[in-house]
């Protein structure tokens, strides 16, 4: 089922959280909401699931206005941050419980609690309570009981925060086959950049209450609308470098580099500082433009080395290379980068 | 000490010994069993006086029969009528009882010297000696019968005066000691046994006696049953209406209005409970007193006036468990209030979207989170209601006509203040042993209801 936020605004008493937020989520497909902490994610949430009552705007689900419609009646599954597994209850009759306050008949009840246990692979767990299961079990009883109503959409807040990196990996394409499997509507807030670009259709970056770009995610990587875009997704992050336009070239005066203006871009007028946006693997040994500095560190992650290159003026610059050991720490290297695959901002963010 | 004393000995010098001893001192008290016996200490010794000492008293003297009459110091021994009666009725020795309590009349010279002083003639006193000294008679008429026999032939008044000389009755006589007593006895029965002794001794003691009968009495007495129920009653009531179910509504209520006046309307609640007992009951009774608000309202609609409070058993009822209640519920109501605001918002949040309205989520959420809260303020209001006493005494006083007499006011009008002014200590310290044995009862149920639970949570398994 199809969601939409039209203009929708949100503010705590006088604190203005969401302003203007337009949104849409496709049927079926499953969204990433991105951003740092405190702009706006769960807030956004919880105004979709009808927990915190809108400021200004519209929700619909499908063509259905749902902006006064009690959370009660949204059929809504959520995934709290913090799982919210009933204590009292036990494993069966947390992922029974939105199916008994529908007052389905008993044996319907258990039919469907042991379908969706076999679906999140708890089934041996079901006479337990939330305190006798580790993280990870918890989020699948919590993904169960979201799921067991067959609900409209999906909404998953930080589901994996709180696993480990083995778990993290596991969960992110369970959620996602389960996802997949029943053809769900979903909207998973996340700050991992990695858990956004794996599992979802579409990355939705949020800034301060606003969404500065929807696209997938290598759309979104590849062509970042925003400075603060491009800073959020990659790991290890893009280095940003100030520069100015010079005679139709890019350069950086005080280090000694011009490169050329990536196409596409627009050539700005002479004179105009800009910053550039270079990413770890377009700076290595092939490219075209050369830039030289000093190795200030060096980082063994397995199949590759990390370096970080300190230019004449004192801006560090990241590469990611295939693990050599001609280079170490402290040495002065000439190094290239694939001046096409750079991009270009204006100083206050812009995309040129 | 003989440790140390050992250390001494083998030691090179005593000045070792007593560094060692202080050493060993040190290191008891370094060890937590010592330093934690210490610590108690103090709480301890107020424990015992406080709690153990009146205890161990009201257990002592639940089994005499002190009362205003006996004293609680030593008595004296006086063949009282009542004592007659116990001699007859409970040691079934009602010839003797009746022997002592009629007057006896025996010719000795302690009566001649009588008749003597009061001028009586000689001729009759040395006749009556002379012929009768050493007789007793049981009854008057023989006596006088005899004295008219006398060779003097003394007019009827003159007879009259000479037997009444030689009259030697027990009845009401107080002796100090039992030897006195018995001394007195054998002089109109001669041949006592030893029971006979015995039960004399013990029927006309006034002072108090180790005795059971309390127990008896209480296990039988009418009043018992109807005080029993009446506090069975008064606790129950109290408790489901108000220490738990109204303090539970009014915090389930606070949850949900917001925080500012939710805080206003706990303190609200709360007053009854922070102000003076004595100012909190007048004001109740100044409501339902004849001419306060209560009828002076209700006169506007032609009600007559009357005092409220004690026109009926039904209405002092209800005054007795809204003023107790309305004390009562704000403790509830605080610890409710404190445990459904530790269960996480985000329960609530997960309720809703679940589809659980209001009162679904109070069912399945609030509840089960109140079970130990409820469990406690259970136990603790019974125990304290059991107990209460002033709010009911101030108001209705056990009215009317005993109506809301509950066990600690009857302890109280048994024991320390009643309208007969025979105040029976032994009687009322029956009772509040009792009370005390059914709260100490109640209160090993309860820790066992608690430690049961906290036994059987299961531990943390994790694959
Ligand atoms: N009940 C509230 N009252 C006032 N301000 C609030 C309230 N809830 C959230 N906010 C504010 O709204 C902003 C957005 O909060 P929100 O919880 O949506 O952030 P988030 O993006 O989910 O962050 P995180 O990633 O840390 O969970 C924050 O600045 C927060 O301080
Ligand atoms: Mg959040």
């Amino acid at each position: 089922m199809r969601i939409l936020l039209d203009k929708f605004s949100k503010s705590f008493g006088d604190v203005r959280v969401i302003e203007d937020m337009t949104l849409e989520v496709n049927d079926g497909e499953m969204l990433a909401l991105l951003g740092p902490s405190g702009c706006g994610k769960s807030t956004t949430l919880f105004a979709i699931c009808g927990i915190h009552k809108v400021s200004g705007g519209r929700i619909f689900f499908g063509e259905r206005d749902m902006t006064d419609v009690p959370s009660q009646e949204r059929n809504v599954g959520v995934v709290f941050q913090s799982y919210a597994l009933y204590p009292h209850m036990t494993v069966a009759e947390n992922i029974a419980f939105p199916l008994r306050i529908r007052k389905l008949p008993e044996a319907e009840v258990k039919r469907q609690m042991e379908e969706m246990a076999r679906l999140v692979h708890i089934e041996e767990l079901l006479g337990r309570r939330p305190a006798e299961l580790s993280g990870g079990q918890q989020q699948r009883v919590a993904l169960a009981r979201a799921l067991v109503r067959r609900p409209n959409v999906l909404l998953l807040d930080e589901p994996l925060a709180n696993l480990d990196a083995k778990l993290r990996l596991e969960m992110r394409s369970e959620i996602r086959r389960i996802q997949l499997e029943t053809g769900i509507t979903a909207i998973l807030v996340t700050h991992d950049q990695v858990e956004a670009m794996s599992m979802c259709d579409r990355i939705a970056i949020m800034n301060a209450g606003r969404i500065i770009q929807i696209a997938t995610p290598q759309e979104m990587y590849r062509n970042p609308r925003t400075a603060f875009v491009a800073g959020f997704l990659g790991n290890p992050p893009i280095a940003f470098l100030d520069a100015v336009a010079r005679d139709g070239w890019l350069a950086v005066e005080d280090a000694d580099i011009r490169l050329p203006v990536p196409p596409g871009t627009r050539t700005p007028p002479d004179g105009t500082p800009v910053v550039l946006g270079i990413r770890p693997e377009t700076l290595g040994r092939e490219g075209d433009a050369p830039i030289r500095g000093r190795v200030t560190f060096v980082e063994t992650q397995g199949r590759e080395n990390l370096y970080d290159i300190t230019l004449a003026n004192g801006s560090v610059l990241r590469s990611i290379q295939r693990v050599s050991d001609d280079v170490s720490l402290n040495d002065e290297v000439e190094w290239r980068v694939r001046s096409d695959q750079i991009f270009v901002f204006s100083q206050n963010g812009e995309r040129l | 000490m003989t440790a140390s004393r050992d250390i001494a000995r083998d030691g090179p010098a005593p000045v070792t010994a007593r560094a060692v001893s202080a050493r060993g001192l040190a290191s008891w008290l370094n060890s937590s069993k010592g330093l934690g016996l210490v610590l108690l200490a103090p709480a301890m010794v107020l424990v015992v006086l406080f709690f153990l000492v009146p205890v161990v008293v009201t257990g002592l003297i639940a089994f005499t029969n002190m009362s205003t009459a006996t004293g609680i110091t030593g008595g004296a021994y006086q063949v009282s009528p009542s004592a007659l009666r116990v001699l007859t009725d409970q040691h079934g020795m009602g010839a003797l009882a009746e022997r002592l309590g009629q007057p006896t009349y025996t010719v000795d010279e302690q009566g001649l010297a009588t008749l003597e002083e009061m001028g009586i003639e000689p001729g009759i006193v040395a006749g009556l000696r002379e012929r009768h000294l050493g007789e007793t008679y049981s009854s008057r008429r023989e006596f006088e019968r005899a004295i008219r026999a006398l060779p003097e032939r003394p007019a009827t008044r003159t007879v009259k005066r000479i037997s009444a000389a030689f009259s030697r009755s027990l009845a009401n006589e107080r002796f100090a000691s039992a030897g006195a007593l018995i001394a007195a006895a054998e002089a109109v029965e001669p041949d006592l046994d030893a029971a006979e002794k015995q039960a004399l001794v013990e029927a006309t003691y006034t002072g108090w006696t180790w005795t059971s009968e309390n127990f008896r009495r209480l296990a039988t007495s009418r009043d018992t049953e109807r005080v029993f129920f009446n506090t069975l009653f008064f606790v129950a009531t109290t408790l489901v209406l108000f220490n738990t179910g109204y303090a539970m509504v009014l915090a389930i209520a606070t949850h949900y209005i917001p925080e500012r006046a939710a805080g206003i309307f706990r303190i609200i609640w709360f007053l009854p409970r922070i102000s003076p007992v004595v100012i909190y009951v007048l004001l109740w009774k100044w409501l339902a007193w004849d001419t306060g608000f209560l009828s002076a309202l209700l006169s506007n609609f032609g009600v007559r006036p009357r005092n409220w409070m004690l026109d009926s058993a039904t209405n002092a009822w209800v005054f007795v468990i809204l003023i107790n209640g309305f004390v009562g519920a704000s403790m509830g109501m605080v610890i409710f209030a404190s445990a459904i605001k530790a269960i996480p918002q985000s329960l609530f949040h997960a309720a809703a979207v679940d589809g659980a309205y209001r009162w679904q989520q109070i069912r399945h959420i609030i509840l089960p989170h109140l079970k130990w809260p409820i469990l406690f303020v259970t136990c603790y209001q019974t125990l304290s209601l059991l107990t209460s006493i002033d709010q009911t005494l101030l108001s209705t006083d056990g009215g009317p006509g005993g109506a809301t007499e509950i066990w600690s006011l009857w302890i109280y009008h048994t024991a320390l203040n009643n309208y007969a002014g025979n105040l029976q200590y032994g009687y009322g310290a029956a009772m509040a042993l009792v009370l005390v044995v059914i709260g100490i009862t109640l209160s090993l149920l309860y820790l066992r209801l608690f430690n049961y639970n906290a036994l059987i949570i299961k531990p943390r398994i994790e694959h």
